[in-house]
């Protein structure tokens, strides 16, 4: 027996009715996800921002002066063919020289300088920059002493310590916040669908007792529960969009222009973004079935 | 056959009332009684534990032969579909117009659109509430709630059919008019039990009168009157 003539038109009136619960629900659904989903954006730039300020620390080796090329060449080796090497440059003297001149331009310092006294060096990115503690030790032979024709190994040691244990405590935090505001938001959609079922729970009595089965009272409120997680989402998303493309991203250029980060456009970036916007919507239609079918469970039980 | 069967049913609410009290009973496929007895004598719980409203302290019940204690929740949809019941607070879907009530007993059981769009107006011109067709139950008085009631109930032509005081709320001419079609219904072989006060309608009839008086079956009479 085909019903589904039964359960569409029955969802549509049923929806145009309570039209009142309805509207309460879409609205509920639609704000507290929109709250998620700024959160997660917004969680997500802070992710980047620290990330992208950690790619920028690198680990530099200053070579002796007298090095041979073989031993120049097999240290360069040796750097690309470790696990935590992203990439390695080699800075000659001449080119330290032409980056120091640059960086001081119009300062005195300049005319004191006699010769090169710059040595030449290995700039090292790591793929993971909380493995620097590893990546420098290698530098090191047993005894503590640096191996032969490494002068010095240097990284802003004072900046990178605590700026890692500060992303972490960052990281840590706004995933608990993405956490809670998740269950409030499906505590607060929950509760309102379970107190729109609850109204009519003398509705579904009376569908039973005039022999309706179990299922035949559930789908038309399973198709409004997800019709009104649905269009929730919907809405929140059409939110998202607006306040992510005017608000988030102009703060974001801001933190960008203060951090002197190149490019930060993780709203901007479309990515992203689709993903928040379609686990909003599988969210939303989620919790809008499911909040329906546990509502309903004490009830259709007739 | 034998329609229903109670076999030393008892019922005791959640409060300590007792509302029926070993109760042995037996009624023949087509028969038609009237249940009578004072307020708060079991009328009601006896008709609402037969489609399983409420379930029976002890004992056992059969519905055409077939014990119906113990069914799980699909077979319990299945029983009521197979009995038609007027409830005494006529128990109607208030979101729904008159029209979607009546055709409710035909949604669930699959009925196809057009079947219900005939059967349903047919219906409702019995019981003489075509003109309302599109009204809401908030929209109509207790009598006519109470039409919507009985035409619901035997819609979908249904072996048995209980009704709760089906006339307590109609006039004389109107409440005539609901007995008609009961006992139309009655003859084309549907079994009727109809809970009354209405000692007027009993005397004419001359039907099966089982009386009930504080949970307990204190006449049962064939072709009985009210009693005094
Ligand atoms: N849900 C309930 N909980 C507790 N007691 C109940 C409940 N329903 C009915 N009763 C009690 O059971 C007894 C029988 O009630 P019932 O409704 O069957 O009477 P009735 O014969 O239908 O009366 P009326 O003619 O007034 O409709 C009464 O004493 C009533 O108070
Ligand atoms: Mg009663």
């Amino acid at each position: 027996m085909v019903r589904t003539r039964y359960f569409f038109s029955e969802t549509f009136t049923s929806l145009k009715r309570n039209f009142f619960m309805g509207f309460t629900a879409i609205t509920t659904v639609a704000i507290t996800l929109f709250i998620v989903g700024v959160f997660a954006v917004i969680v997500y730039d802070i992710q980047g921002i620290t990330s992208s300020i950690k790619s920028q620390v690198e680990l530099r080796v200053y070579l002796k002066d007298e090095i041979s090329e073989e031993l120049k060449e097999y240290i360069e080796q040796a750097i690309i063919g470790w696990k935590e090497t992203e990439s390695v440059e080699y800075v000659s003297k001449d080119m330290a020289l032409e980056r120091f001149k640059k960086q001081m331009e119009g300062s005195d310092i300049l005319k004191e300088i006699e010769g090169n006294p710059l040595p030449a060096s290995f700039d090292i990115t790591l793929n993971n920059p909380e493995k620097i503690d590893q990546a420098e030790l290698r530098f090191y032979d047993r005894d503590g002493n640096f191996i032969e024709g490494v002068d010095d190994v240097i990284y802003e040691r004072k900046v990178v310590k605590p700026l890692f244990a500060i992303t972490a405590i960052i990281g840590t935090i706004s995933f608990l916040i993405i956490i809670a505001l998740l269950l409030a938001a499906i505590v607060l959609i929950f509760n309102t669908i379970r107190l729109s079922i609850y109204a009519r729970r003398k509705e579904i009595e009376v569908m039973k007792l005039v022999g309706a089965t179990n299922w035949f009272v559930r789908i038309p409120f399973l198709f409004e529960g997800f019709f009104e997680g649905f269009a929730g989402s919907i809405i929140s998303i059409i939110l998202l969009y607006f306040i992510c493309n005017f608000l988030l991203i102009k703060g974001e250029r801001a933190i960008a222009d203060i951090m002197r980060i190149k490019e930060l456009a993780i709203v901007g970036s479309g990515n992203v973004m689709l993903y928040v916007y379609l686990g909003v919507l599988v969210l939303g239609g989620l919790i809008g079935i499911l909040s329906s079918i546990i509502a309903l469970r004490r009830y259709v039980k007739v | 056959m034998n329609m229903i069967e109670l076999k030393n049913i008892n019922k005791i609410y959640e409060d300590n009332t007792v509302a029926l009290k070993n109760i042995n009973l037996v009624i023949r496929k087509g028969e038609f009684i009237f249940l009578v007895g004072p307020s708060g004598s079991g009328k009601s719980t006896f008709i609402k534990l037969l489609i399983k409203e409420i379930d029976e302290s002890n004992g056992n019940i059969y519905i055409a032969e077939r014990n119906i204690c113990n069914l799980k929740s699909s077979r319990i949809s299945q029983l009521r579909r197979n009995i038609g019941c007027v409830f005494q607070d006529y128990k109607l879907l208030s979101n729904k117009t008159v029209f979607e009530n009546v055709a409710f007993a035909l949604e669930v059981i699959g009925k196809p659109v057009y079947e219900i769009k005939i059967r349903v107006p047919q219906v409702l011109k019995l019981v003489g509430l075509y003109n309302k067709l599109n009204s809401y139950p908030h929209q109509l008085s207790a009598g006519e709630q109470q039409r919507v009631s009985v035409a619901r109930a035997f819609v979908n032509r249904p072996p048995i059919l209980l009704a709760d005081e089906p006339t307590g709320n109609l006039d004389p001419g109107t409440a005539e008019g609901i007995m008609k079609i009961l006992s139309r219904i009655n003859l084309i072989g549907t079994t009727v039990l109809m809970a009354t006060h209405d000692r007027n309608i009993v005397n004419s009839m001359r039907r099966r009168v089982i009386e009930l008086e504080e949970g307990e079956i204190i006449r049962d009479q064939k072709r009985g009157v009210y009693g005094d």
